[in-house]
Formats: structure tokens, C-alpha cells, sequence
């Protein structure tokens, strides 16, 4: 099914909170609906809440992407929330022996802004809390950019070496660990891997984003799986002239298609945690997350040729 | 007086246009000056000083070593601005304001200026107060200003400069008016004579383009001044305008969001919130969507921001406009948007990250002061000619490896004024000086208060290029073109006598858990400390009937949760007496009355807050910790626990806080004596009664009336159903039920059916009957009216503390 030029997904993500003791109140922002995009189609999607949402309301934030806000008005000791969403996602990323530009070209102009300028690229070139321009994340990056090295090579390089780096560990991150610190131990979870590497791009002036979704749960035919799944999963997006934005995975060392699919992105883990809150009661909370990617049989009159 | 005054070559000097020859706004203040005696300036200053001391102005310091509050540093020279300069700087910030509006709204909106290059994206997208989900928000009146400050200097040539932008919660309004207060009142004739501007309108203006620009619905509009509390530098500002433009002050904790809307807690239910005037940073509102890590702010309330159902002012994200990097683009802005020059220029400021602004501000590091483009970048400014040869070099790399971080900005030779100096020979000094100008948005335009805020450096040395943090304050003198509009002071005029307010409307919840709080912890500190004290006190005595008293008063501290069972007695007393870290330890106590007291600062007088503030003092050392110290020290806590009881009895109007507060005291005094009761019921006549008369406070009454020892009879009679004795426990019954049964006229049933039988019993009893220990009646009464107290401490949480969830005071024991 994925030889073919698109695949059809059912996502199933649950999220619960159960407190130590009771909670009054809670509100909760979900960025839990996959994004409609040039490459993928939301079939459905549905977002279910536990004690029922007195309120839900539902927009799109400044990066484009669907958010619901949720409150609920209830004494609870747990939450769910649980999306169901179906998708078709069609092929799109380049080969990764297509033809690009050398990296260089995709850096600003430094100093020079006038009429024209994207806002859609520039919003994604400068620092954010969590991803910081680093002399570090300079130096890291530095033996995949040569001098006029093709733009794709460059960044797909940069997307192995750190796959080959560094050791995925999920004790060895919180997710208030500094890009710095992750550097230093290499060591982290795709989060931390997808702000490690947008901090590489970034500080080289290479506007890129990151990008929150699902990675299918797959074995491949040498029985091994993708890292990050059964999980939401993390990666980057970069924006090249003339290709347009790129994702790659640096989890997976391997530029992302087919099998992924896209809740939406921003700036850093924090424009598009899938649930954030807040919730009134002094208890402590215990998380838990459950995901599934299952790829479904395509009705003929959606499957393209 | 002012021989000594020097004049500076290359500054402009507010007072003399050349040595001698004061300038004319200034010429009749000059005269008094130099006709005035040494003494009569210094009497002028004291008056002052003392005026700022007893109205408790204060402006605290964070990092203070003398500790959090400072008395308001007002020099009470005025700095006097004749008309025609006056109309130029008003008409400057006039334009400024409005182009500063439309600009907001275009970053927050279409985002034109940045498609266009006109202002750099990164800039914007890169700067921590640029709040991403306040973009497309519904601002009402499409008003993001309201309230718009610029600080100006002026430069050796005497033109006025704009040397930064407060855009975010401008701070020095209500001090401006304080100054007023206090300067118009030393310089009486003066300010009349010289026909000085008034104040009072600004601030009516304020309020009605609040209530002009705030949407309408669900009952009469509502403004309410948000505060970080009272940790904040300027809090006391808050609470002065607060009053003064008659907006509740309010914290996070007090608001809430449903459906959409913003509402206010208050005792009588949830009240809608119109419109904020908000003095707490914009990235603090939203621990949703904003900064998480912040207590301070309202969930919600981006949302509602967004769908324009709350005016926010200044509205959320306006202090993206405070980076100084913006200050080199403005001219072009206001080209494009205005069509016109702007009117008042901005000191030469340069963002380096522009690559020629970077080359140029590489070349004279040491003509520039450098500023951080983000206050978020973390660093204070520096002054490039501080700078030594190897400080140079590193400043140059930094500059170079960050450019984008840096504001380049030209150093000015502000202007100087006259100041009196503090020592005992009163002088007349000149200093730096600074002057911050306030304009508020109205249906008409912005509306430019005549006056402002002078702020003036510290030394005569200092280079006053921002206005560091020490320096002081001058009124400053605006002279009208005109006759003063004199009809005309917001205090005076607008209250009609039907407007006259009783009671506000909604105590809000928080106001009223804390004012409970007070009253409890009051009192539970003096019930603790007449505990320890007299059995700390017996071990010095050793008369057969003390030490048998003993056994109940050691009872009653461990009833009440003093010491534990197996202590070693003596040394647990002294714990519970002594030690902060004990908890529930007198001294920890203390604290939390201090806690709590401070989140009440508005509402004390200073000497109130002089007295909770010393109320850990002369506690011993723990090396010293004796018998004897620790009776000394609760002599000392008993004396200002009875002179602070004294400024609620004396200084509270009688309102529903101070029904709150009152309600706490009693019931915290009425489960004391009744534990105390018990102990005594329970080792009837072995222990005598004498204690539980002195724990009572009673003892001297008794010996007043009766010649006889303490006998059961007349013992009870007094510190149970004596309704005259403010220790009795009839006294506090009835006091809660008659607070209940006020309360309960205005927001329904409370409670009060808790404590009815009860008091109606004490009263109505037959007392050779039950006054007696024997009494299952008396005993049934007693236990039932504790369980009572711990009944209605918890439906007074539901019914007006926890209004839509407040916060959660439920760990603290009664």
C-alpha cells in the first residue's frame, strides 16, 4: 500500500490525566486535528472529551493550524480526551537524489528588508524559547554544510548524523531540557532531536519549523521499527527556494513522506503541544498517552493514480 | 541659596538662560527661593517628606538591602514648562500616540509594515512581548493604546527628544498626581499664580474613554485595574489609582472566564468584567496561552481577547512596541501611514542588525550607549565610553557575534534642573533630568495629560540617559495659555450624593477569604501566646495549685495542636513558642498573619502595617532559648497582637470586609475557649479555675465581682454566657450570628441556622440549673457550637470564598 502515491491512516490518540485528587475546573487547548494540507486530506476527525467539555470552542492559531479550546466545569480526578482522525496522505517530499540549489541560497540577505518580504519563511528564521541560535549547534552542523553543497544533500546529511549521534532515551530528557544540554549528552527523544536540529538550521539562517504529528507503526522488512511511534512524534520542516519546505526526521535520519502524518507546526514544541492546560486544584497528575497508526485499505474513489 | 548653583557648559539649564538670569516661567519661584531662609526651605522639604510618610507612598524596590518598601523620593521644586513648549510637546505626542496605535494594529492585523519591509520581520517575531495569540484579536475601537507614555530629555540645544516608548503598563501617573498633591500644597500661591494646569481631568478622561471603548452587556460596566500584587514595584500606584478612578483592584485570582467573557469574583457571585487597565505585563495574563510558568494571570483571558468581548488596555502584545530597535524606523512609518514628518523626533537610535547600523556603531562604541533590542536578551545597558581597551574588544565581539540583540543609541547631555539637596544646610543643586509625558486614547484623539512625571538623576554626576533606579521626582508645572479650568477636580465634582457608595457592590472573593484569614490568624496568634504564656509562666511558680493546673493547660496545647503527646514538655513549649520552623508554632503563625496581611497592604495604615511588619522582632536566638526569653518575647507578641486588634476595632469602617474579618475572629476565638472549656470540664476541680479564668482574660473582672476564689457558678457564668465579656463564648456567637444574619439580607442564607439553637440556649437557659460541669445541656452546647464553627468555616469557603474556584486555603487547620 505504501508503494503506491498515497496511503489512508486511522489515528487514534488518547491522552488521560488522572489526579491525585479531585480537580475543579480545567481548561485545555488541543492541538490534536490534523492539518489540511497540499498532500494530505482530513477525512474525518473527532475529539472526545471525559467528564463532557462545558465549553469547547474551536480556531485556528497564528501558524494555520486547527485548535479546539476545552473547559471543562466539573469536579473530575481524570481526563480524557481522545481524537479519532482519518486521513489520506499523498506523496510529496523530493527523492533524496533530486537536484537543489546549493544550501546558501535558502539564508537571508542579512540587513536588507523591503516590499515582498514572506512573512510565511521569515517567521520561522529567528530564535524561539526553546530553540536558541547556538555557536554549538553551529559547530555541530558545520561538516554537513561545505561550501555550495546542494541544499537537500546538506540537510538530509545533517538528518543521519544526528540519527547516527545520538542515542534515542526517553530517561535521559524532560521536556524543559535545553538544546545545549542535549547536545552535550546526545542523548533525547524526537522532540529534543527536532529542536536540535532546527537550532542547527536556524543559527546557519535556514528558516525551519517543527512539525507535531504521527510516524506509522511499521515493521519494515528487516523487522526493525520506526523510532516514535505508538507516540505522538516530532520532526522538521525547512523551507528551500524552488523545493519549498522539506521535512526530514532526524529520529528516523530519512526525509519524511508517506508514512507520516501532520497535526501542524510552529516555532517549537511549545506553538503546538497537542494538550496543554490548566486546572484548578492542588493535586499532582500522572500522564499517560496512547497512540495507533493504522494504515486502511483506500476506497477506489479516493486512491489516486 | 543659590550661589553655589553651577552651570554646566554644554546641558541645557531649566532655570537660567544665562548665569543669573532665570528664565521667565521661572523667574517668581526664582525670587522665593532667594528671598526664603535657609530654615524655611528646610521646613518646606520636612512638610513634604512628611506628608509622603503619612499618605504611605512608597515605591519598592526589589533588590533594596533596606528592605521592600521606600518612601517616595519627591523633590519639591516643580519643573515649570511654560505654554507655548507645552502645545509643541503635546501636539508631538499627540501624532506619536496615534501612529504607535495604527502601528499595533498592524502587527497584531494585516501585518503590512512588515510584507513591506518598513519594520524588519525579525524584529518583530523575534521580540518576547510579541504575542502570537493576541494576532487577529476583535480590539475594541480598534483602540490597542489607551494609555501611552514616552519619556523625553532635552538635549544642549533645548529640543525635546523622545528617548524611549512605554507602550506595555506605563508606570508614573498616579505619582505624577501624588507630586501634585504635595507640591501644589508647598508652593501654594505659586502654582495659582502661575496658572498651572490641573491634573484631574486626565484622569476623568481616562476613565470615561474606558467605559466609552469597553463592549456593553450583562448589567452596568465594569472596570477593574489588574495587579501583579503587591510584590510589584509600583503598587502602590496601583492601589492610589485604583481609588482614584474608582476601578476594584484586583490579582489574576480574582477573575475568571466563561463562555467567552470575563467575570469577577465576589462574595455575592460572579460579576461580568467590561474592560482591565492592566498593569501586569501582557505575556503574565494567560498561563494558557501565554507564559504557562505565570500564577499571576487569568485563564482564558486570551480568548477572550480575541472575541473582543473584554478591552484590554493597553491590549495584549502592545509592549512589542517598547523595543527601542523600532525607534530608528519610526520616521518612515509615519511617512507611509500619516503622510506626515514625525513632529517629535526619537534620539538617534540604531538596530545593529542592520548591517551598516552595525558598521557605523562598531566605529564609535564609545559615543553610543547600548541598549538590548529585547529586555528579554538579559542584559543592562552599556556605555561604550565605561568601556576600557580590553572591555572594548569584548564588547566589539559580542556586538558582532549578536548584532540583531543590540540598540545602538546616541548619548545625550540631558538637561539639568534645580534640585534641594537632603543635608541639614539646604542647597539648591542642579540635576539630571527626565521627563515621562502620558497620553490617553479618547473617541476625539489622544488626549496628552498636561503635567508628567520628572524624573531626576541621582547625583549630580550621573548621566541621566535612562533614569536609573534611586533616582528621584519632580512635579512638573504645565502653565496654562489661559485662565485654569478650576471647576474641575475628579474627587470632587462627580459624586453626587446619590452616588454616594456604602458598601461597593462585590467585595471581591479573594478580599474577603483574606480578610477572614486575618481575623483568624489574629487571633489564633494570641490565643497561642496567652497559652504559652501561662504555662511557660507556671513552671517559674510553684504553688501546689499551679502545678495542677498544669495537667489542662498542657492538654489544651496539645488540643489545639501545640505540642504532641510524647514530648518532653518543657522543651516542645518553648518549640511552639520560638521556633519559625515549627509548624504551627506561634512564630509561623505570625507568619502567615504577615502573609496574609500583605496581600491586604491597600487596606492598612501604615502605622497598621509598621506594627504586622515588626512582629517577629526580638524573637530570641535559638542559643537563648529559655523559660524567661520566651515569656518576655510573648509579653512583646501579646502587646501588638492587642495594638493591632486596636486599629480594626478603631480604623475599619463597619462593611462587609469588615464583617469578614470580624466573623473570622470570632469564630477562632469560640473554638479556642470552647477547647478550653473541655479541658477544664475534664479535670473538673482538681485543677482549679484560676487558669481558665487568666487563659479567659477574665481573671480581673472576676476578682472585680466576686470576693471569693474561682467557683464553677459565677466562672461560667462570665466566660460562657456573659454577653458583656468580649471573651465569652455567648459574645462570640452571637457576634457571628449577627454578621451571618447582616450577610444573609444581601446574598441569601449563609449559615446562620448553624449557631441559632445554640445562642438561644446560652441566653434563655436556666442557669442554677445548667452552670455547672455536670451539665449534659452545657456540654452538648459547647460541643456543638465547635463543630458549628468548623461547619461554617466551610460554607463560608463554598458560599463566598470559592466563587467559581478560588484559591485553595483548605490545608490550613482550624
Amino acid at each position: 500500500m505504501l508503494n503506491g502515491n498515497s496511503a489512508r491512516y486511522r489515528v487514534v490518540h488518547e491522552t488521560s490525566y488522572k489526579y491525585s485528587s479531585m480537580v475543579t475546573s480545567s481548561r485545555q487547548i488541543a492541538h490534536l486535528s490534523p492539518r489540511e494540507t497540499s498532500w494530505q486530506q482530513v477525512i474525518s476527525h473527532e475529539l472526545e472529551i471525559t467528564p463532557n467539555a462545558t465549553e469547547r470552542t474551536e480556531g485556528i492559531d497564528f501558524f494555520g493550524n486547527h485548535m479546539v479550546s476545552l473547559f471543562v466545569d466539573e469536579p473530575h480526578q481524570m481526563l480524557i480526551v481522545q481524537a479519532e482522525s482519518e486521513v489520506v496522505v499523498s506523496r510529496y517530499a523530493p527523492l533524496p537524489g533530486a537536484a537543489s540549489p546549493p544550501w546558501e541560497q535558502s539564508l537571508a540577505v542579512k540587513g536588507e528588508w523591503g516590499p515582498g518580504t514572506d512573512l510565511e519563511i521569515e517567521s520561522y528564521r529567528i530564535p524561539s524559547p526553546a530553540v536558541p541560535l547556538l555557536a554549538a549547534a553551529r559547530a555541530y552542523a558545520a561538516p554537513s554544510f561545505t561550501s555550495r553543497r546542494p541544499w537537500l544533500e546538506a540537510l538530509l546529511d545533517l538528518t543521519q548524523r544526528i540519527r547516527k549521534e545520538f542515542v534515542y532515551d526517553p530517561e535521559a530528557t524532560t521536556i524543559t531540557t535545553s538544546v545545549e544540554e542535549v547536545l552535550k549528552t546526545k542523548r533525547g527523544v524526537c522532540q529534543d532531536y527536532a529542536h536540535l536540529m532546527l537550532s542547527c538550521l536556524r543559527t546557519l539562517g535556514i528558516p525551519a519549523r517543527y512539525v507535531s504529528g504521527y510516524v506509522l507503526n511499521r515493521s519494515r522488512a528487516d523487522g526493525t521499527k520506526l523510532t516514535g511511534a505508538d507516540a505522538s512524534h516530532a520532526w522538521v520542516a525547512a523551507h528551500c527556494p524552488g523545493l519549498g519546505w522539506v521535512a526530514f526526521d532526524p529520529t528516523n535520519g530519512k526525509i519524511a513522506d508517506i508514512e507520516f502524518v501532520t497535526l501542524g507546526w510552529g516555532r517549537e514544541f511549545l506553538d503546538v503541544t497537542p494538550l496543554r492546560g490548566v486546572v484548578l486544584g492542588t493535586a499532582s497528575q500522572q500522564l499517560s498517552v496512547a497512540v495507533s497508526v493504522t494504515p486502511i485499505p483506500e476506497p477506489a474513489s479516493v486512491a489516486r493514480a | 541659596m543659590l550661589l553655589s548653583y553651577p552651570n554646566l557648559q554644554g546641558r541645557y539649564d531649566e532655570l537660567f538662560a544665562a548665569p543669573g538670569r532665570p528664565r521667565e516661567p521661572w523667574s517668581r519661584l526664582f525670587t522665593e527661593l532667594t528671598l526664603a531662609s535657609v530654615s524655611e526651605i528646610g521646613g518646606m522639604r520636612a512638610a513634604a517628606e512628611r506628608q509622603i510618610r503619612d499618605s504611605g507612598v512608597t515605591y519598592n524596590v526589589y533588590a533594596d538591602p533596606k528592605g521592600q518598601d521606600r518612601p517616595w523620593d519627591l523633590d519639591v521644586l516643580p519643573l515649570i514648562i511654560d505654554a507655548q513648549e507645552w502645545a509643541q510637546i503635546e501636539s508631538g505626542i499627540m501624532q506619536r500616540a496615534w501612529l504607535l496605535n495604527a502601528v499595533l494594529g498592524d502587527i497584531y492585523g494585516p501585518q503590512q509594515l512588515l510584507r513591506e519591509g518598513l519594520i524588519p520581520a525579525p524584529l518583530i517575531y523575534g521580540h518576547s512581548s510579541f504575542l502570537r495569540p493576541a494576532c487577529k484579536s476583535e480590539v475594541p475601537g480598534k483602540t490597542h493604546l489607551h494609555v501611552y507614555a514616552a519619556d523625553l530629555a532635552r538635549s544642549p540645544d533645548g529640543r525635546w527628544w523622545v528617548m524611549a516608548d512605554r507602550t506595555q503598563a506605563a508606570s508614573g501617573a498616579g505619582y505624577a498626581l501624588e507630586n501634585r498633591l504635595i507640591v501644589s500644597r508647598t508652593f501654594p500661591h505659586l502654582y495659582r499664580d502661575l496658572r498651572i494646569q490641573h491634573l484631574a481631568r486626565f484622569f476623568a478622561t481616562m476613565r470615561d474613554s474606558l467605559l466609552h471603548y469597553a463592549p456593553k452587556g450583562d448589567g452596568p460596566p465594569l472596570v477593574v485595574l489588574l495587579t501583579p500584587g503587591p510584590y510589584n514595584e509600583t503598587y502602590f500606584e496601583h492601589t492610589l489609582l485604583s481609588r482614584y478612578l474608582g476601578f476594584p483592584l484586583v490579582e489574576g485570582g480574582d477573575l475568571t472566564v466563561r463562555e467567552g467573557k470575563l467575570w469577577l469574583k465576589t462574595i455575592g457571585g460572579l460579576r461580568r468584567v467590561h474592560a482591565i487597565l492592566r498593569r501586569q505585563d501582557g505575556s503574565y495574563c494567560d498561563p494558557l496561552e501565554l507564559r504557562s510558568d505565570s500564577a499571576l494571570g487569568v485563564a482564558g483571558l486570551t480568548d477572550c481577547a480575541r472575541r473582543g468581548t473584554v478591552l484590554i488596555a493597553n491590549a495584549l502584545g502592545s509592549g512589542v512596541l517598547e523595543s527601542g530597535a523600532l525607534l530608528g524606523f519610526l520616521p518612515r512609518i509615519a511617512e507611509r501611514l500619516l503622510g506626515q514628518d514625525l513632529q517629535m523626533p526619537s534620539i538617534g537610535t540604531w538596530w545593529c542588525g542592520e548591517p551598516a547600523a552595525l558598521r557605523d556603531a562598531l566605529q564609535r562604541v564609545d559615543r553610543l550607549v547600548f541598549k538590548p533590542a529585547d529586555p528579554a536578551n538579559g542584559f543592562d545597558v552599556i556605555f561604550g565610553h565605561d568601556l576600557d581597551a580590553k572591555g572594548l574588544v569584548e564588547f566589539r565581539k559580542r556586538l558582532e557575534a549578536r548584532p540583531e540583540a543590540f540598540v545602538a543609541q546616541e548619548l545625550v547631555n540631558v538637561s539639568q534642573a534645580p534640585v534641594l539637596t537632603r543635608d541639614t544646610d539646604v542647597r539648591v543643586e542642579p540635576r539630571g533630568i527626565g521627563l515621562r509625558v502620558f497620553a490617553v486614547a479618547t473617541p476625539a484623539g489622544y488626549s496628552v495629560m498636561p503635567g508628567g512625571l520628572t524624573r531626576v538623576s541621582s547625583s549630580s554626576a550621573a548621566r541621566v540617559v535612562i533614569m536609573q533606579r534611586g533616582g528621584g521626582s519632580k512635579d512638573t508645572w504645565v502653565m496654562s495659555p489661559g485662565q485654569v479650568d478650576t471647576s474641575f477636580t475628579l474627587l470632587r465634582t462627580t459624586v453626587t450624593p446619590a452616588d454616594l457608595v456604602r458598601a461597593p457592590a462585590g467585595l471581591p472573593s479573594r478580599l474577603a477569604e483574606n480578610l477572614y484569614w486575618l481575623g483568624r490568624y489574629q487571633e489564633r496568634c494570641d490565643d497561642i501566646a496567652r497559652l504559652l504564656r501561662q504555662t511557660l509562666g507556671l513552671k517559674l511558680q510553684d504553688s501546689d495549685d499551679e502545678e495542677n493546673a498544669q495537667q489542662p493547660l498542657q492538654e489544651l496545647a496539645r488540643a489545639t495542636g501545640l505540642i504532641s503527646d510524647d514530648d518532653d514538655i518543657e522543651q516542645a513549649l518553648l518549640t511552639a513558642a520560638l521556633s519559625v520552623d515549627e509548624p504551627g508554632s506561634l512564630p509561623s503563625n505570625l507568619k502567615s498573619l504577615q502573609q496574609v496581611a500583605f496581600h491586604l497592604r491597600e487596606r492598612m495604615s501604615l502605622d497598621n502595617w509598621r506594627v504586622l511588619n515588626n512582629v517577629l522582632q526580638d524573637i530570641p536566638d535559638s542559643d537563648e532559648q529559655e523559660v524567661s526569653t520566651a515569656l518576655e518575647w510573648l509579653d512583646h507578641v501579646t502587646v501588638r497582637l492587642m495594638t493591632l486588634s486596636g486599629f480594626a476595632l478603631d480604623g475599619m469602617t463597619r462593611d462587609n470586609a469588615w464583617r469578614f474579618m470580624s466573623i473570622g475572629r470570632r469564630l477562632e476565638r469560640l473554638v479556642f475557649q470552647c477547647a478550653a472549656l473541655q479541658c477544664a470540664f475534664d479535670h473538673d476541680g482538681t485543677a482549679g479555675l484560676t487558669w481558665l479564668l487568666r487563659l479567659s482574660d477574665s481573671a480581673v473582672t472576676y476578682r472585680a465581682r466576686y470576693m471569693t476564689g474561682p467557683e464553677w457558678l459565677p466562672v461560667l457564668d462570665l466566660i460562657v454566657v456573659d454577653a458583656s465579656n468580649p471573651r465569652s463564648i455567648l459574645f462570640q456567637a452571637k457576634g457571628v450570628l449577627g454578621y451571618l444574619e447582616v450577610l444573609q439580607t444581601a446574598y441569601g442564607p449563609c449559615g446562620a441556622e448553624l449557631l441559632r439553637d445554640h445562642v438561644r440556649f446560652l441566653m434563655e437557659m436556666d442557669r442554677g440549673q445548667h452552670l455547672n460541669p455536670e451539665s449534659e445541656e452545657l456540654r452538648d452546647t459547647i460541643t456543638g457550637l465547635r463543630s458549628a464553627a468548623l461547619e461554617l468555616n466551610d460554607r463560608l469557603t463554598q458560599r463566598f470564598f470559592n466563587v467559581g474556584q478560588a484559591r485553595n486555603w483548605s490545608s490550613l487547620r482550624l
